[in-house]
């Protein structure tokens, strides 16, 4: 064996190196960091409201009620000052509070970085920058509790003008990025989005294929729009309207929802324009029973004055005469 | 054909080519042949009969787990699915049209889709395939499985929820979708499904004062096989709307003494039965349906003889018949009885209390039973739809007050600034209930980013703030004592914080300590200081420091042999040399002078003459031997050593002897005969020579 002595001296602290595991390695995404992992991962999940009580998030039930939707801006200061509070845990004497405050801003600049990688995917590259104005929602209807699983959706700008692409794909460049979706009771839905949307869009689960009915103004009464089986179009009246033909039932007693599927033929059948000849088939019978999820969308409707998206109880200016002009004027 | 993305096909129907069941294909071969003498006959060429038997099977009692893709709703949930049908989708998409159903138009599915809420019918698990079936019909083949379900159901029920015989084939269909979607594959093989759908809307259901109470439903995929004209042959009257199920409590009342009778199981008809459902004379509290047993306090402890009153003619004509202390706990257990709100005609009591016997009601209203394939439950809550929800919500920044105020109750108006801020009561430290500002982190206006970040505070009180009003605004207060509860509700989290602390101050410590150390080893090229990997900085600062200048730091490397120390021809040695080989030479004297004197030194022999003749010949063959020996030796090495030293890689010679030209063969030096004859001098004499030129 040839033996390069100071090769061999120069590789010896490579080789060294390699041998030693050096314990300051953090074993997360990133190197270095002012604030342990674990630490700043569970103060992120603090910033983005978790397990902060409900009460203290809406103050007063009034300003949530039933079938509501809420949107909000999210307030730095606050958020601040809930991690201020909890790091205010780890300090026990003033050395540590001038410890603290010596390394606070860099814990914040990097709580900023962390929040907005908080949803990230696996496998996508970290996001760089200082966390930007968030937004979010808080849903409190039926539709939470009823449909398990909705979508939600946030766009820079609105699709709709866009082709019919129905599904726009989760790394679009316009969708905005969920920095938390969580159901905070049965029927209450928050969101936070990683910025201020133009477009939300909520939608149904799409739990495959479903068949059924649209519930009518009366109660217990149900409406479908046929189909023309050939093109699938809905039929509509001269005037455009969709012609709109109730289900029938069964009358016997305790057959409460039983769909006489007899009189849905008959119904069919009496519309040449469906086409279904004269009697129907399996198929076609599925063919006018198909329902599709629903996407309601919130959008920035133009000319809308605050005053209709947010009612105070108490303005400013009476705020002010009561405070300054004692007595009243 | 595969379908485009987004696609997908319904078909009516696909048939099986062949529906389940023994099959005997018969082969028969007639052989005719035509001979000298005429035509053989039939028997002379006899062939005999083939007879291949095939059994068609598929599922009949219980569907495979695997056939099963999907159902909906989604098993064990619970929605708002009042206006969706219930579904399953199967695998095969042949399944439901594999067996033949007797009394049905060909290609009439066997399967059906029953939806039901419970108590309505009920579902028997682990039942003996035979007693699957209602008693008297036989399904004939062999059972798929031992023991299966059965959807055990009364023929008035099958009239009312099941489809009609009409309604059988137009409630199953198959479809073709997409390969590449997932969503509506749902793990199927070639991408044909079958779609069995149900007749009824699974509704919530309404309590007495119309409320809307979350039912459980049962769906069952039942076999009509060998029961098909059971069903309804035609629909009965329409109507276009339905009502809802009304979940009604009611009570039977018993005196003591009766509730007495019929625990000793003394005649019903004699009993005193009351049935005061819904009458305004009850007494006791009306009680949810699960506290029964416990109904009316005036009654005392023996009173538990409550049981469900329903108001519609036909279950009420059941209870009556079975009012017996066990059945109606029973009833209770199951918590739930559903009548028709609609035909809530009032029946007399005599009706309801007329002694039927259980089997007067079975001849009348039997009790049918049909195998269950495959059975899931859910919790409808509603008929309301997603689109109907979505589009009548509320929306608004949060602060906006509902359409509908709410009269305050117990506390004061609702408070809301043009900022957010809620008025809340406050209990002051000092105990004074004063008025407080409050706004939690979700604002009804942009939040500001432009401005200066919050200093650290370090306890709540810091963030507490005065506003001009004279009021205490306590958000960011409230947020740090938030933050701060929360952390400390969490072991983990605390002690996180604490080793955090410690860390730093091990951190500190290292530095004091080393700090002045390090500027003192004056490591070159290396900036250090002290973090906790000092150990391995410093190791890479030395071998660096090594590995640039390794001979200062390290010293040279050691030879690969070490020599050893050379022989000198002089001293001790040489005495000890001479004394061996029987010279009395002198040896502490110059080696010329030595050497001279040792060439004038006669060697010492043994004198022939004193040999005696035997040993003088022994000596004498011995020395002209070895002389012949070495001479014959030299002669035939040196005549063949051309061809020896042209033998590749052999080292002519001994083993260790250096592969020189020529060699030594038993001892004596060979010379090749070609060699060149080399005339160069001893080294002996070389350095004799030497020496002697240099004295």
């Amino acid at each position: 064996m040839k033996l390069d002595v100071p090769t061999m001296v120069l590789d010896l602290p490579l080789k060294l190196s390699e041998a030693i595991a050096i314990p300051t390695t953090v074993e997360d995404d990133d190197t270095d960091s002012a604030i342990p992992a674990a630490l700043r991962a569970w103060l992120v999940r603090l910033r983005l409201l978790e397990g902060v009580p409900f009460a203290n998030l809406v103050a007063d039930s009034e300003l949530l009620p039933p079938e509501s939707i809420r949107w909000f801006y999210l307030d730095r200061r606050w958020t601040d000052a809930l991690v201020m509070g909890a790091l205010s845990v780890g300090t026990v004497n003033s050395d540590d509070r001038t410890q603290l405050t010596a390394a606070y801003d860099a814990i914040r600049t990097e709580l900023d970085q962390e929040e907005r990688n908080a949803r990230r995917h696996p496998g996508q590259p970290r996001f760089g920058g200082t966390v930007d104005a968030v937004s979010g929602f808080i849903l409190r209807s039926q539709a939470v509790s009823g449909w398990p699983g909705l979508h939600v959706r946030a766009m820079t700008i609105d699709p709709v003008d866009e082709a019919d692409n129905r599904f726009v794909p989760e790394d679009d460049p316009n969708r905005m990025r969920l920095l938390r979706l969580e159901r905070l009771a049965p029927a209450v839905l928050f969101c936070l989005f990683d910025g201020i949307p133009s477009v939300v869009h909520v939608e149904e689960p799409r739990q495959g294929v479903q068949f059924g009915f649209d519930p009518g103004q009366v109660d217990g009464s149900f409406s479908y729009i046929p189909r023309d089986v050939n093109t699938f179009a809905d039929l509509e009246k001269p005037g455009g309207a969709p012609v709109r033909l109730d289900v029938p039932f069964r009358a016997t007693d305790g057959a409460t929802g039983v769909i006489d599927i007899q009189q849905v033929q008959k119904d069919l059948v009496a519309l040449p324009a469906t086409h279904v000849g004269a009697s129907l088939d399996a198929a076609e019978y599925a063919l006018q029973l198909l329902r599709f999820p629903y996407r309601q969308v919130f959008g920035d409707p133009r000319g809308v004055s605050i005053g209709t998206v947010f009612k105070a109880s108490v303005a400013y200016a009476k705020q002010v005469n009561d405070t300054f002009k004692l007595g009243g004027v | 054909m595969t379908m485009q993305p987004g696609h997908f096909q319904l078909y009516t129907k696909f048939s099986p080519a062949l529906t389940a069941g023994s099959y005997k294909f018969t082969t028969n071969q007639n052989l005719a042949a035509v001979g000298k003498d005429g035509a053989l006959g039939a028997s002379d060429l006899p062939v005999a009969r083939l007879d291949t038997h095939v059994t068609v099977t598929s599922p009949r009692y219980l569907l495979p787990p695997d056939q099963a893709l999907s159902t909906y709703p989604p098993a064990g949930t619970e929605g708002a699915y009042g206006s969706r049908l219930p579904q399953v989708v199967i695998k095969r998409r042949t399944l439901p049209w594999e067996r033949a159903v007797a009394g049905a138009p060909a290609d009439t599915p066997w399967l059906a889709l029953v939806v039901f809420a419970e108590g309505e019918a009920d579902v028997l698990t682990n039942v003996d395939v035979a007693q699957c079936v209602t008693s008297g019909v036989t399904l004939p083949g062999a059972p798929d499985v031992a023991k299966g379900s059965c959807l055990s159901i009364r023929k008035s029920m099958v009239d009312t929820i099941m489809p009609t015989q009409k309604d059988v084939p137009l409630l199953v269909h198959g479809r073709q979708v997409d390969l590449d979607d997932t969503e509506l594959m749902m793990g199927d093989d070639d991408g044909f499904l079958a779609v069995v759908i149900a007749n009824r809307l699974p509704l919530a259901v309404k309590d007495s004062d119309g409320k809307e109470v979350p039912v459980k439903y049962n769906a069952c995929l039942v076999n009509l096989e060998g029961q098909f004209d059971q069903l309804l042959p035609q629909a009965p009257p329409h109507r276009r709307f339905t009502d809802h199920l009304v979940l009604e409590t009611g009570y039977y009342q018993y005196t003591q003494a009766a509730y007495d009778q019929k625990v000793m199981g003394m005649s019903t008809s004699a009993t005193k039965v009351g049935l005061f459902a819904h009458d305004e004379s009850i007494d006791g509290p009306a009680a949810e349906p699960a506290d029964g047993p416990a109904a009316d306090p005036a009654e005392g402890p023996a009173g538990p003889g409550t049981g469900p009153a329903p108001r519609a003619a036909q279950v009420a004509t059941h209870y009556a018949a079975t009012v017996t202390p066990e059945t109606t706990t029973k009833a209770y257990t199951g918590s739930t009885s559903w009548v028709a709100g609609k035909a809530s005609s009032a029946i007399s009591k005599d009706v309801a209390i007329s002694a039927v016997g259980d089997s007067i009601i079975l001849a009348l209203d039997p009790v049918l039973r049909f195998p269950v394939l495959l059975r899931w439950s859910f919790t409808s809550v509603g008929d309301a739809t997603f689109e109907q929800l979505m589009k009548n919500v509320d929306s608004g920044l949060l602060g906006t007050r509902g359409v509908t105020p709410v009269e305050p109750v117990g506390r004061a108006a609702l408070e809301v600034t043009e900022t957010g801020h809620v008025g809340l009561d406050q209990r002051t430290r000092r105990g004074d209930l004063v008025r407080a500002w409050y706004r939690g982190p979700l604002l009804p206006h942009p939040a500001d980013l432009a401005g200066p970040r919050l200093p650290l505070a370090h306890t709540g009180d810091q963030l507490r703030a005065v506003i001009p009003d004279g009021r205490e605004d306590l958000s960011l207060a409230a947020a740090f004592e938030i933050g701060r509860l929360l952390a400390l509700s969490q072991p983990s989290m605390v002690a996180a914080l604490l080793e955090w602390r410690q860390r730093d101050y091990q951190v500190a410590r290292g530095h004091a300590i080393w700090d002045g150390i390090i500027a003192d080893l004056g490591i070159k090229g290396v900036a250090m200081n002290a973090a906790p990997s000092l150990g391995v900085m410093l190791t890479r600062a030395f071998a660096g420091a090594a590995a640039s200048a390794p001979g200062a730091v390290i010293g040279p490397p050691r030879e690969l042999v070490t020599p050893g120390a050379p022989m000198e021809l002089k001293g001790e040695g040489l005495a000890t040399v001479l004394q061996h080989f029987g010279l009395d030479v002198a040896a502490d004297v110059d080696l010329p002078v030595l050497l001279r004197t040792l060439r004038e030194t006669e060697v010492p022999r043994v004198p022939l003459v004193d040999l005696t003749r035997p040993a003088a010949n022994a000596a004498l063959t011995s020395a002209l031997r070895e002389s012949h020996e070495r001479i014959v030796s030299q002669f035939v090495a040196g005549a063949l050593s051309s061809q020896i030293m042209t033998r590749p890689g052999l080292p002519v010679g001994l083993p260790g002897t250096p592969g020189l030209p020529g060699g030594i063969i038993g001892g004596v030096p060979v010379l090749p005969h070609d060699a060149p004859q080399d005339e160069g001098a001893d080294p002996l004499d070389r350095a004799l020579h030497d020496r002697t030129e240099e004295s």
